[in-house]
Parts: structure tokens; sequence; C-alpha cells
């Protein structure tokens, strides 16, 4: 850090004034071509993928698949199982949640710190991980249901579903909701305390009151995620179809474009309304609860009645550790549960044989978009919140549509928008991206779609950041003669390098665990690991499925330490005295 | 806190110390509307204001008055709606903040956490790309002169509240500016190490000669740090003068009552002539020194009168007087009483008293003004 500014020579010259008109002084040359580069990315990646699938699901020849679907029992059913499926991972993963961050934030019980590791796992899991090892231990011929209690359990299907996509998406609530119960000021419950009220009855009446509106911004956010899943479906749906299944299986097995738009376009309606719904859900409540900091001590919980929360945690806990053993011995068994002889072959074959190609291709593609992601949701946050004004929500909504729209729309939006080559006249103007065909073998739609996916994490995290860091910080900087870009590079970045380093992180490991799109994108020249386990799993060659999700779960968390040593650890952001909030 | 001799700080300081000869600043029927939904604020209406180099001016007033927009349109953080800013002459209403020879000190210090010192006061003159002996230097003396040697290598969150603002404004004057600009500085000090560094502010400043604008809602700050002082209320200006002409001769009600306290006596000016009016108050004939725009036999006139400007006399031949002690209050230096009168409650301090001769309460008083140091003012 002492190095920082020593070398005067680094810092770009400051550009020629711009000649501006009077009273509206705009964005600097500088700026200007950030917000193009932004807006091209998330057109190209985003927009355009998303127009063509409604373009195509609101084409002439694709609106009597609408009357065909609203009167077909088959599609209707469809239609019910996947908002079904929603709204149960949304009850139990966030049920899920609260259990995990009330233990951590409330009861004075051991071993919180493994507990908290144990419920941040599945983040950093592959996608198909979770499922296939739920059938081999939780299935017909499980490990556990059959071996050890003799039952016949069929697993495929709606419960088996919510199982897999409740443990796979509920770190995402618990660290939410722990978030909201540490930040709950203390003050309020020592006031209860103070008029007499036992744990319980502030329990009941202070702390479950003062929670129940931060329940509903989890609930609505796994419910978006669950009914854009496409992995599950496909590995444990069984009978049970929904939306993202049924659109992949219209273009993957029908080559049926028109009617995987028209599934489209029916999945984003209930996606895009949870999505903003949940976004303006905690927009309200920053303005009605958060009324300064926290004062005071939490009071843990003591009494018995802490130990039958606490077990029912450690249960799930349980079960999480014991899907992810499952997954490394696996790999290494030649059938797990069966004949659990030792073998490095699973591993051999992934990490030396036909699997190499795919793990140095998503590692290839991975790393490049890494980067790009990480930097550009930087900077869309910091475009956002620092310098556009009218047109600062259009970037902020562009860049969260990676995850707003489901995974599986944005691969058919791909296929629709870049498969056919376009001609002008008998010139070609744009190559195909996508296909067999493709450029680069289809490399660059994959490498856009790993960024587009990645974008949001990090554009949150920087918002989060920079709506923290007062502008007068930034101020400072301009006052004494800075440019926006050298205030950027010398103040705002590297008070904002935990963002960047979760950034990266995020975007590292969402490229490498990508499914919904990807599937749709692969080539056979191309090759990505989850569309290998995908295709290992629905053969039944867990072994194999094993393996390519222990290799990945591997190269994340090394990535995680590079990105970490590379960045260097997070700058402490110490409020300079007592600030007041940030005027925005 | 230690005064660090003048000699070390006086290198830094231009040569002819305390006096610039650039730094005019001219603001111009300045104003800022900003767009709302039940319709437009004008959060400062034309604001016209002319400071000489090297001068120190505050602007004071109540919160929400305008005063930090100004600021904050000066710097080049705010564009102003209508009006115009002048520096030495030339307008700079569309130079960014940046090329601004101008540096602020904010209310919250805004110091780089992640910078030392050394860094933090060191970023401005890199940023013009000095030699690197330049910035030594430079950092040398804004050490020395805001007694911050050994501090260098600190982060700023090792710091007291006052090193903080010491290390701003030493990164504020190392870069040179032609004006200073404060946003309420010293609001989160406590009130010891606040008077200390009003000292230590207008010895740097006067140090140096930069001409200074200074935002805040103390009147106190305002009263014993300007030059002049400009109240604004409501985005307009109320007054510009000096502090002492503010305290004595307020331009209106308003000035009046947010500077000090006062007492308001509602009178009819009988004749005025030569700046002096004929009042009857409390049963006594004064020529009063009167406001230009008070008329003759106006039924809307206030005589202010400062509360240690009256004198009590208790009644000792058994009269009633013009009025009885209601309560009485002990400061320690002075007493405060509140005595009713035929012409309202009027609010009196005596200090230099012995307090054990303090009236009683319920006493029978005669109330004496000294007219000269009253005014008579027209009511808003």
């Amino acid at each position: 850090m002492t190095t920082l500014l020593s070398d005067p020579g680094v810092i770009t010259p400051t550009p020629p004034e711009a000649v501006a008109p009077r009273r509206r002084r705009r964005l600097g040359a500088g700026l200007r071509i950030l917000v193009g580069v932004c807006a091209a990315v998330v057109v190209i990646g985003a927009a355009v993928p998303l127009v063509a699938v409604l373009a195509t699901a609101f084409a002439p020849d694709a609106l009597p698949r609408y009357v065909e679907f609203f009167s077909s029992s088959v599609d209707l059913g469809i239609l019910r199982n996947t908002l079904v499926l929603g709204a149960l991972v949304g009850l139990c993963g966030t049920a899920l949640g609260f259990l995990f961050a009330f233990v951590q934030a409330r009861l004075d019980v051991p071993g919180k710190k493994i507990l908290h590791l144990i419920a941040l796992m599945p983040i950093v899991s592959p996608p198909f991980a979770v499922a296939t090892a739920t059938v081999v231990l939780y299935g017909r011929r499980g490990v556990i249901s059959n071996g050890v209690f003799g039952l016949e359990y069929d697993i495929y299907g709606l419960d088996g579903l919510v199982f897999v996509l409740s443990l796979s998406l509920f770190p995402v609530a618990y660290l939410g909701l722990l978030g909201m119960m540490r930040g709950l000021d203390p003050a309020l419950e020592e006031a209860a305390m103070n008029m007499g009220a036992s744990r319980w009855q502030i329990m009941r009446r202070v702390i479950l009151p003062l929670l129940a509106p931060g329940l509903v911004a989890p609930f609505l956010l796994l419910f978006v995620e669950a009914i854009a899943d496409l992995a599950n479906p496909l590995v444990l749906g069984g009978d049970y179809t929904v939306l993202a299944s049924r659109a992949y299986l219209a273009v993957t097995g029908e080559y049926d474009t028109t009617s995987a738009a028209v599934y489209c376009v029916i999945l984003l309606v209930p996606s895009l309304a949870m999505y903003f719904g949940q976004r303006w859900w905690l927009n309200r409540k920053v303005r009605t609860t958060i009324t300064g900091r926290p004062s005071g001590s939490v009071h843990l919980m003591t009494g018995w009645s802490r130990w039958p929360v606490y077990a029912l945690a450690l249960f799930a806990a349980a079960i999480i550790v014991s899907i992810y053993s499952t997954v490394i011995l696996g790999s290494v068994t030649k059938v797990f549960g069966v004949d659990n002889t030792f073998t490095l072959e699973y591993l051999k074959e992934v990490l030396l044989g036909v699997g190499v190609e795919a793990v140095l291709d998503t590692l290839t593609f991975a790393v490049i978009a890494t980067p790009i992601a990480a930097v550009l949701g930087l900077l869309i946050a910091w475009l956002v919140v620092r310098h556009l004004r009218r047109t600062a929500w259009l970037l902020d909504l562009g860049g969260t549509l990676g995850v707003a729209v489901p995974g599986t729309v944005l691969g058919i939006g791909f296929v629709l928008a870049y498969r056919p080559e376009r001609y002008i006249g008998d010139y070609l103007v744009f190559p195909s991206l996508v296909g067999g065909s493709a450029v680069f073998a289809g490399a660059m739609a994959i490498v856009v779609a790993f960024v587009i996916r990645s974008v949001p994490a990090g554009q949150r995290t920087a918002v989060g950041a920079l709506t923290q860091l007062h502008p007068q910080i930034e101020q400072a900087s301009t006052d004494l003669g800075a440019n926006s870009l050298q205030t950027f590079r010398w103040v705002t970045l590297p008070l904002i390098k935990p963002a960047l380093l979760t950034g990266l992180s995020y975007s590292f490991a969402r490229s490498m665990t990508s499914v919904s799109t990807i599937v749709l994108l692969v080539t056979p020249e191309t090759k990505i690991i989850t569309s290998q386990v995908l295709s290992a799993a629905s053969t039944g060659r867990y072994g194999v499925a094993f393996a390519y999700c222990t290799v990945l779960t591997v190269l994340v968390l090394v990535a995680f330490a590079i990105i970490r040593l590379l960045v260097g650890g997070g700058a402490a952001l110490h409020r300079t005295a007592k600030s007041e909030r940030p005027k925005r | 806190m230690t005064v660090a001799a003048p000699t070390e700080a006086a290198a830094l300081a231009p040569a002819g110390r305390g006096e610039a000869s650039t730094g005019r600043l001219q603001l111009q029927g300045l104003t800022k509307r900003f767009r709302s939904r039940p319709g437009d604020v004008t959060a400062v209406d034309s604001v016209s204001l002319d400071v000489r180099p090297g001068e120190f001016i505050t602007l004071l007033g109540p919160s929400g008055c305008g005063k930090t927009t100004t600021l904050r349109m000066v710097a080049g953080f705010e564009d102003a709606t209508s009006g115009s800013i002048l520096l030495d002459g030339k307008a700079i209403d569309d130079m960014p903040p940046q090329r601004r020879p101008m540096a602020m000190v904010f209310q919250s210090y805004a110091l780089f956490p992640h910078m030392t010192v050394a860094q933090n006061i060191a970023y401005g003159l890199k940023l013009q790309r000095r030699s690197k002996a330049d910035i030594a230097e430079g950092m040398r003396m804004a050490v020395t002169s805001m007694n911050l040697v050994g501090l260098e290598d600190r982060s700023p969150h090792e710091l007291s509240g006052g090193q903080q603002q010491r290390v701003a404004l030493a990164r504020a004057l190392v870069v040179q500016p032609k004006v200073l600009l404060f946003d309420e500085p010293l609001s989160n000090l406590d009130a010891k190490l606040r008077d200390a560094m009003r000292t230590e502010i207008r010895r740097i400043q006067r140090m140096f000669g930069i001409t200074s604008i200074y935002v805040t809602h103390d009147q106190d700050e305002a009263m014993s740090m300007s030059d002049r002082v400009v109240v604004m209320n409501k985005g307009r200006v109320e007054q510009v003068a000096t502090p002492g002409e503010i305290y004595a001769r307020p331009a209106s009600v308003f000035v009046a009552d947010f500077i000090g306290r006062a007492n308001f006596i509602e009178t009819v000016p009988e004749s005025i002539a030569d700046g002096k009016a004929t009042v009857t108050v409390l049963g006594r004939r004064l020529s009063v020194p009167a406001h230009s725009t008070v008329v003759a036999g106006s039924g809307d006139a206030y005589l202010m009168v400062r509360p240690e400007t009256v004198t009590l006399s208790p009644v000792t031949d058994g009269g009633t007087g013009v009025g009885a002690v209601l309560r009485s209050t002990f400061h320690g230096p002075s007493i405060d009483y509140e005595v009713e009168t035929t012409g309202g409650t009027v609010t009196v301090t005596e200090a230099g008293k012995d307090p054990r001769d303090a009236l009683a309460e319920g006493t029978h008083v005669d109330v004496t003004i000294d007219a000269d140091r009253a005014y008579l003012l027209n009511r808003e």
C-alpha cells in the first residue's frame, strides 16, 4: 500500500478540459466510453437473447401455442408443477436458512464455526453433486434409505427435487437472515427484558415480528432460483416435469424453438415478477427498519429449550455432510455403497483420460470470463451509484438480467439470436456463434454467457459497498484535483476491494458450475464439465459424475485461494468519525 | 494544544504573509433549485457575495438554510441553476471541481482510510505531478505547521478526532489552493477541542492568507472566527457584516433572534430623524438607533434589547415599579432574570455581581434599558 502513489508517472494525465454546456456538465470522455462498454456487453449478452426469445414467442405462428398451452391439461400441469416446486423450495429453504441463522446468531451452543462452514458448502458445490449423491444415499437402492432403514423410497419427483433444491439453495437465505439477525438492535431486546419479558416472550413478541418481513425476500429469491433450475429436474425430476426442463427438451429433443420460446415466456413471467418483487421488498424495508447502529450486546439463549433447536440444525448439517462425503467417497470407490473398493479409475478418467478436455476447456473459459465479469460488475455498480442519474436504473437492471432471467431462457435466447448466420445481401455480417459450425467452436458464446451469468453477484456486492462508502471521500479526491477515473483507481477501488474479491470468487464459482445456459451452448468441440456430469449422471455412471464434481470443487477452492492471493485481503473500511448517512 | 512556532510554518506561506493578492471570490445571483415531487424547492435563492482576497467569511444559518449547498456550488460539486461564480474576475461555472484551485475540509474529514497520514497529505501533490523533492518539502511543511510530526505513518483510524481534523486541513493546505472551503469541520469534535481548533484554523488561515469560506450553524464559531459573517435563512442572505455589526445592528428580527439572545418589545416610533427614533418603552421615552426601513407611526416595530444591556433596580420606596422578578437562574458568572413587565416578559442578564445578592423572585423592580445598545427593527 505504501507504494500506491509513489510513482507519479503511473497516474494518467488529466484529459483536456471538455467543452461542456452550461449548467449541466456531461460525463467525461473516459466515463462515456465505460458506460458504452458496459451497455454493449449487457445488450449483447442479455438484451439481444431476451429479445430473440420474446420475438419468437410473440411471432404470429407462436400465438396458437398459447391457446394450446392453456387448454392442455399436460401443459397446465407443468405450469402448476413449476409453481408448486418454487413455493415449496422457497418455504423449506427459507426455513432451513432461518434455522441455521438462528442457531448461529442466538443460541449459546458449541461448534457454531463448523456449522457456519457446513451451511456454506452448497455454494461452491457443482449443481449435480447434491442430486446425484441424494439418489445414491436416499434413493430406491439408497445406502441410507435402503441399506440402513430397509426402505425402497422413490426419490424421483417433487419430494426429491424439494429436498435437493432446498439443500442447494438455502445458503443464500442463511446469509441474508444471519445479517439481519445480527443487525437487530439488541437494545430492543434489552428494553423488553427490562419490562419483564422472558426469553421466549421476547422471541415471540419482539424478534419474530421484526424478522417476519425479512423472510419474504429469501422466499422470493429461492422461488426464482428453484423454478429456473434445470440441472436437478433433469437428473431427479422423473415424471415431474417443470417449465425449464420442458423448454430444454423442446430445443434439444424436438428442435421446436417456437414451443421452447413459448415455455420460456411463461417461465419468465413468475421469475421476473418474483425477482423484482424481492428487490422492491428489500428496498422498501430498508427505509422502514434500519434506524442506525445497533447498540448494546446480544443476549444468547442459554435455557434447556435451545437443545431441540440445536439438534434440528445438527441433523440438517449431518445430511449436508453425508451428501458431500458421498461425492468425495463416490469418486474414489468402484460403486459407492455396493462395492467399496478403492479406485482411482474415475479420477484418472477425468484428469488424464477423456475428461481432461472438458476440465481444461471449462477452466480456460472460466479464467477468461472471471476477471471480465468481476470488473464489469464493479464498473456497472460504480457508474450506477455514483455517476449516472436518469439512466442508472436501466444499466442496473441490465446488469442483473443474468440472474433475473432463468438460465434456460437465456440459453435458448443465445441459440435463437446467435445460431443463424446473419447476411446482408451476400455478405456475412454476423457469423454463427452457437452450434456446430460456430466461430471458435462456440467458445465465444460460452464465455459471454459465463460473464452475463456472473456479473450480477459482483454488481450487487459492489453496489452495497459503494453505498456504504461516504461520497465525501471521493469528493475529497476530486477536490484535490483527481478526475473521475483517477479517483476510481486510487480511492474507490482500494476501498471496495472486498467487493472485488467477492465478485471474482463468485464469478469463477458461477462460471465453473453453470449448467442451464451452458448445456444449450456446448458443441462437440467445446466440452464443459457440468454437461459431462449431466451425461454421466443421467446414464448412471455415478463414479465419473462424482469424480468430475470433486475435481470441480477442488478447482473452485484453489481458485478462491489464488484470487485472494492476487487481490490481497480486503482493506478494512474504517469510518472516519461519525459521518452522517450518505445522501442518496 | 501546543502551537507550532510560526517561523516553521511561515516558509510554506506565500511571500508577504497574510496579504493575498489573489483569491477574490464573487457569487452573483447564485440560485439552486432542486426538483421535488410537490414542486421545486429553492435551496439557494439569488445569493450575491464579494469575498476579498484573504478574507475569512462564514456562512451561518439554521440547518436547511442553503449554506452547505452554496459551499458545494463554489466547490463545483453542485451546478447552479442560475447565477455565476467568479474567481479573480473569471467565471468558473463550467470548470469541473478537480480543476478549481480550491480545497475543502469536509465535515466527515473524508480522509482516505486506506492511506497513511503522509499518503493522504501527499495525494493532491502527486496528482499535480510534482517532483519528489517538492512533495517531500510540501509534506514537511504541512506536517510541522499542523503539529502532525510523528504521525506520518499512522492510519486515519488510529488518530483522534482532532488529529484527523488537522490531517484534513494539512491535506487541503498543501495543494496551495486559492480558496479554502470548510463544511462544518468542527461539528464532530468535543467542545474543548473545538475551541482549540478554532484558534488553530484561524492562525493557519491568517498565516497563509488564503481566502476562506466557512460553513457552520454554530453562531459562537461564526462570531469568534470570521472577518465577516453571512447570515442565511431559507436560501436567502439576511445580512452580511462583521460579527460586531451583526450582533449590535442586526438587519432583521430573524438575525437578532438567531444571533445571541434578544428581547423584542413591541412599540410605536413617534418620530425618526438621523437614524434615531423616539419611542416610549416601559414608561420611559428613549431615543434609540433604528433600522432604515422603520417609519414613524408604524405599528410594526420591535425594539430589540439584548439581555445584558438591561439593568434592574429593586423598588425600595414601597412602589410597584414597572415589573416583578418572575424567575431567576444562576449560571455562575452571571444571573438570568425573567421579569414580568407591562411590555411583556423581559429577559435580563446580570454579570459580575455577588450571587448572594441575587434578587428574590417576586421582587418589584424598575427596568433601565441602555438606549444606545438597543435597536429598532421592523416586524418581518
